[in-house]
């Protein structure tokens, strides 16, 4: 049985029996995330990927870095309305692997659930050490400290223990529940979004030199290769989205508010992460921002006037806790992913359980943000090298997956005609008796093309990302044939039934009663 | 500290701002809750998608077509206009009744009009019967309608309205959905 809604407030008494891999009654995650908490959940994504990207994305594409940015952008869009779509239609906390799982089956729903789960623990890790990297800021004798441990040099045992802390910090925050991580996530989210929009404006007012935006672009133009490369980095901001879907579940009237936060979402992105690049370059040259990658923000914020005086510390804190909350949403989403894995039994369902006191699941927050843990470590060992096979990786995660939600989308709108979707994302013919998103079919060429690039530009990415897939189809084919399900078919599925008790549960009537209405609709016809 | 402010880089400013704040603004106003019943009722009147209007070319059954129109707009529903030729049975049901099909063309042409005017999908029709309530509860049934709305008029003086018995016709026969428009005797 899937998505068996129960009511927080009445949950399921505890089984005598631990419960068969196909008898899982899980307990519904509550539902406290609000419009606010919602949009929080995406920002953090945005706001870490200007304070971490930046810099990178300007090394690589000198004086064509907001072009990096648009061209980044353009693919954004389309992801964010396909996005849009589906959580409103769907509002469970599978996000990308639920849509796949539903459109093309539960292998395809498999790679695409360990494809984010590859994103959501390198968010944790590569977040969390930039997090307190910014912190360092403040104590720089811990910048400077380092260490050998056996064969490894420079290593910064303290900037290390810091990150570890962190992480289990998070772990600890999402365990108490969603309502706590969620405040937290609002309340920083706001500030960050209001210091930013300052930074922003005073730049643009004060400082900024348009002149030396197009000087630099017409003499600092990259190769092909570091333009290409500065692009996909620029993509990491994808997963800001994903991550309202992954809320979804516990998100109030998740139909009505995700189109809202969703499309609010991608219009914010897409202001902050072509305004920074823009700002930067008609302020600093490129090189200047490229040699300061650690903090590209504070080195801009220094020029402005009035403010500039306070950048040093405004940029730590603002980084500190931007970062700070996307690898909270890297927790958040690893754990709810793993949860509907769960469900649908593509990971064992030992994953499902519930914390009995919190409502929240206990086992995956601790088994994915020990990951995130080990992450950092070789992080911590490996130097710079590490970073960008953290980078790499996460760049490999998000297009795979984006790529497999667009096949997933077309088949959806075919196969689920019926489901009452709250935003449709326009520009949709009629052919070959099927109907064609035009918009999906585009972005689905753009991010099979962006997935191309990401494996010619990032060596470590094309062997540590398939890696990760191919291990969890290992461990996918190990719990099927043990639990003698399926390898490459699909479980029997009650999709209607479900998708029912999902607008139920979500008190989403008026979706609910659309929907009982096309299927009684769909019973006639068919007699 | 001497400050240069570039025209460019202020609307740059004010763009960011307004874009900004009308988002979060959008944002954080969604449409209010509805309850399961509400939304029941709400999502029943939507499932209306075709309405036939019966007219016989006076005021209020035209204003029924005008109420039919408002009731099927946010749904775009079909409007199915119909005029009912009553004929006696004294006579054969082919008889020629050229002035009473003129009229019927002239109220149908008048009911078009209105449903003109909500841009909405119509379907116009005359039709031959001994009884008129007997057959628009037929047609209704046959053409799969979803509503019936009949304007009738309270009988006044000497003038008689021919829908009166016919509603109560249609009210007893009907097998979809009616609504029944009564105007005071003006």
């Amino acid at each position: 049985m899937q998505n068996q809604p129960v009511a927080v407030d009445n949950p399921l008494p505890p089984s005598p029996n631990p419960p068969s891999s196909s008898t899982v009654k899980p307990t519904e995650l509550r539902r406290d995330v609000s419009i606010w908490g919602s949009f929080t959940w995406g920002y953090a994504d945005v706001g870490a990927d200007v304070y971490v990207a930046l810099g990178l994305v300007i090394g690589a594409a000198q004086g064509a870095a907001p072009l990096a940015f648009l061209v980044a952008g353009i693919v954004y869009i389309l992801v964010g309305l396909a996005h849009t779509e589906l959580a409103a239609a769907y509002p469970v906390s599978g996000g990308g692997q639920y849509y796949t799982l539903r459109g093309l089956g539960d292998f395809i729903g498999l790679i695409t659930g360990a494809a984010l789960l590859l994103d959501y623990t390198i968010c944790i890790s590569l977040f969390a050490v930039a997090s307190a990297g910014y912190i360092n800021f403040f104590f720089p004798v811990i910048q400077t400290y380092s260490t050998s441990i056996g064969p490894f040099k420079d290593v910064n045992l303290i900037w290390a223990a810091e990150s570890l802390s962190l992480i289990g910090l998070l772990a600890l925050l999402n365990i108490r529940g969603i309502r706590e991580s969620s405040l937290f996530n609002e309340l920083i989210g706001a500030t960050d979004m209001i210091l930013e929009t300052i930074v922003v404006l005073f730049g643009f007012l004060f400082a900024w030199k348009p002149a030396m935006v197009v000087t630099q672009y017409n003499t600092a133009f990259p190769t092909t290769e570091k333009f290409f490369y500065a692009v996909s980095v620029a993509i990491i901001s994808y997963v800001g989205l994903e991550s309202i879907s992954q809320a979804a579940q516990e998100t109030r009237r998740p139909a009505s508010i995700i189109p809202r936060t969703s499309i609010a979402l991608i219009i914010v992105v897409l202001l902050f992460a072509l305004s920074f690049p823009v700002l930067a370059l008609g302020i600093l040259p490129w090189d200047t921002i490229a040699k300061r990658e650690g903090d590209p923000v504070a080195a801009l914020a220094h020029e402005i006037p009035y403010i500039g005086f306070l950048a040093g510390h405004v940029a730590a804190i603002l980084g500190a806790t931007i970062v700070l909350i996307s690898a909270n949403t890297g927790v958040m989403g690893a754990s709810r992913l793993t949860y509907s894995m769960g469900e649908f039994q593509l990971v064992s369902p030992w994953f499902n359980a519930v914390h009995k006191k919190y409502h929240t699941p206990v086992r995956s927050i601790i088994f994915f943000c020990g990951i995130a843990a080990i992450q950092a470590i070789f992080a911590f060992l490996s130097g710079k090298g590490a970073m960008d096979m953290l980078v790499n990786m996460y760049a490999f995660g998000a297009t795979l997956a984006y790529l497999l939600v667009f096949v997933a989308f077309i088949a959806l709108r075919n196969k689920d005609p019926h489901a009452p979707r709250p935003y449709k994302v326009p520009l949709n013919i009629r052919a070959f008796g099927m109907e064609l998103p035009v918009l999906a079919i585009i972005g689905l060429i753009a991010t099979g093309g962006m997935l191309g690039i990401v494996l010619w530009t990032h060596p470590l990415g094309r062997i540590a990302g398939p890696g990760w897939v191919i291990f969890w189809m290992i461990a996918y084919c190990l719990y099927r044939k043990k639990n003698k399900l399926p390898l490459l078919g699909n479980i029997k599925r009650d999709w209607e039934k479900d998708h029912i008790a999902i607008l139920t549960s979500a008190e989403e009537f008026e979706y609910l009663e659309q929907y009982k209405m096309a299927l009684e609709k769909k019973a006639v016809t068919r007699g | 500290m001497s400050l240069e402010i570039s025209l460019l880089g202020a609307l740059i400013s004010l763009f960011f701002i307004l874009v900004l704040s009308g988002t979060l603004w959008w944002m954080l106003h969604p449409h209010a809750f509805v309850t399961q019943a509400a939304a029941k009722a709400r999502q029943s009147v939507l499932a209306v998608k075709k309405i036939m209007v019966p007219t016989v070319g006076l005021p209020h059954t035209e204003r029924s077509v005008e109420l039919a129109c408002r009731l099927g707009r946010k749904q775009m529903a079909e409007i199915y206009l119909i005029y009912i030729l009553e004929v006696p049975r004294t006579m054969p049901l082919g008889v020629p009744l050229s002035d009473a099909e003129k009229e019927a063309e002239a109220a149908l042409e008048r009911a078009t009009q209105i449903v003109l005017l909500h841009n909405l999908p119509m379907q116009k029709l005359i039709h031959r019967a001994r009884v008129a309530g007997d057959d628009i509860a037929k047609l209704a049934k046959d053409m799969e309608m979803d509503m019936i709305v009949l304007g009738i008029q309270e009988e006044a003086g000497s003038h008689i309205d021919p829908l009166n018995k016919t509603a109560n016709a249609i009210l007893k026969i009907a097998s979809c959905e009616v609504i029944i428009d009564k105007l005071p005797s003006s």
